[in-house]
């Protein structure tokens, strides 16, 4: 199941041909490496444009938020078996 | 003759899901509209092993399949990929009709010539795309004929995965192999009517001529199943090659978790979908006159509609026709849980003389300056207070996409 968060995180990655791949995150002054980015999608709200990656961290499941009008990050929710 | 490429992805909304999460790939997932909701809406090539099938309720899936797992649908995510995905089908052609989320036909005739050598391997390599677009558990199937509607019983009867060509002549096979299930228009009152006759497959309507259909199945029916019964298109498939200037009609429904009583919630709902279809219609730059309310209870319905002599584009317009006059005017003998309002005979709004009156000059501009918020900030950011900001119902896509235009699809 997904377990909920909604909390801000910091990102790091590299910018390559006009793309942004996120590389690792810090939550509650942990780092995370991403393995792999299983799904990106640009979904609006509204007006607000927002990039919703799904990344692999240790075998974990993170749903990640970049809002890309105030240009914030935050983790969604988590997968938790 | 055309040859036509019919892409159905495979499960898609539950393949989406595997694809976002390895820890669901293998296992059976089913997918529901929201966290909450009882009938799945899509389920996973796993999960349809045990027998459950899309459409059916929770409950009757776990007896099937006690490990099922399921998880609420993510919209907007799906129709990100299908914009994804119509990309991907414009590298291949210009031709290219979004039937659905997760269906379209692409028609490769022109480019056959000078392009491409074999519609195979143009298949094939619409599937290698794909998995590259959207990742490596997405598959789906091809059916490969001349015409939309062979196509689309190619790939529907195609094991996962795979591709299938239908020429004149395996058509026949096909037509005496597939039940009506893969046959697009035909639903399941038709098929069963033509099960009471003795016909399962589209082949065995060949056995009765229009004269024998006519009594059963009315004029229309009974040339639209000869056209199915030879392997011709339906009359809706024709209607792909149609170019449509706008959309006809923009309607809402949502069906509630329980059912409604209090006439303060049934009011807020109904205002909340009148709100969404106003604002859909606008920012196309229409305007409708064809107004229709339904609710549905248990096992009860009612229904009402209105064809206008002017046109109306604004809530307040549409709410005081289908609320204050249809509504309450009918005295509700039961509890509602699904309910559904649209606005049809859609024009554009040049097209139309605009009233004289100021109180409708003062709507517009009440909508304009409600339209450039929501446009920035979303809609129901500013909404009546009417509508409780805890019980918001916003907008959603369908399968079957019907608002294809107004996503830009």
């Amino acid at each position: 199941m997904y377990q909920t968060i909604n909390e801000p995180i910091e990102i790091a990655g590299v910018y390559s041909k006009s793309t942004f791949t996120p590389k690792k995150f810090r939550w509650r002054h942990k780092e995370f490496l991403i393995k792999t980015i299983t799904w990106r999608s640009d979904v609006k709200d509204g007006g607000i444009r927002k990039r919703l990656y799904s990344l692999m961290s240790a075998n974990e499941l993170y749903r990640v938020e970049f809002n890309r009008e105030n240009e914030t990050w935050s983790l969604l929710e988590m997968w938790i078996e | 003759m055309k040859t036509i490429l019919h892409i159905d992805i495979n499960s898609y909304f539950a393949t989406m899901l595997q694809q976002e999460n390895p820890h669901l790939r293998g296992k059976p997932v089913g997918v529901t509209k929201s966290e909450g909701r009882n009938c799945l809406i899509a389920v996973s090539k796993e999960a349809k092993k045990y027998g459950v099938k899309t459409g059916c309720r929770l409950k009757d899936a776990l007896p099937l399949c006690p490990d099922i797992i399921c998880l609420p649908a993510q919209f907007d995510r799906y129709l990100d990929a299908t914009h994804r995905l119509k990309k991907v089908f414009h590298d291949i052609s210009p031709d290219v009709r979004i039937y659905s989320l997760d269906e379209a036909f692409v028609d490769i005739s022109s480019c056959l010539r000078y392009l491409y050598s074999d519609p195979v391997d143009v298949a094939q390599k619409v599937q290698a795309n794909i998995k590259k677009e959207l990742g490596e558990w997405v598959t789906c199937n091809v059916g490969i004929s001349y015409n939309h509607l062979l196509c689309k019983m190619a790939s529907n009867s195609a094991p996962k995965g795979e591709i299938m060509t239908v020429t004149p002549e395996n058509k026949d096979l096909l037509l005496a192999s597939v039940g009506f299930e893969d046959v697009c228009g035909i639903g399941f009152r038709l098929g069963k009517k033509l099960a009471q006759m003795g016909v399962t497959n589209p082949y065995q309507i060949r056995f009765y001529s229009e004269q024998d259909l006519l009594p059963v199945f009315g004029p229309f029916w009974a040339k639209e199943l000869l056209r199915i019964g030879y392997g011709e298109d339906s009359h809706n498939l024709t209607l792909l090659n149609r170019e449509l200037p706008h959309m006809k009609s923009v309607g809402r429904s949502i069906t509630g978790y329980r059912l409604h009583d209090s006439e303060e919630e049934i009011k807020a709902v109904l205002l909340n979908l009148m709100e969404e279809v106003t604002h859909k219609v606008r920012r196309m730059n229409l305007s409708g006159r064809y107004v229709s309310i339904y609710l549905n209870g248990h096992d009860q319905h009612w229904h009402a509609h209105r064809t206008l002599q002017y046109y109306v584009r604004h809530t307040k317009e549409l709410f005081d026709i289908l609320y204050n006059e249809l509504y309450l005017n009918w005295k509700r003998r039961f509890k509602v849980i699904k309910f559904g309002v649209r606005l049809g005979m859609l024009a554009p709004i040049s097209e139309i003389p605009r009233p004289i009156f100021p109180s409708w000059h003062k709507q517009e501009k009440l909508s304009e300056a409600l339209d450039a918020i929501t446009e920035k900030y979303g809609l129901f950011m500013v909404r009546p207070a009417s509508i409780p900001k805890e019980n918001i119902i916003k907008p959603e896509v369908t399968g079957f996409l019907g608002d294809r235009q107004y996503y830009g699809l």
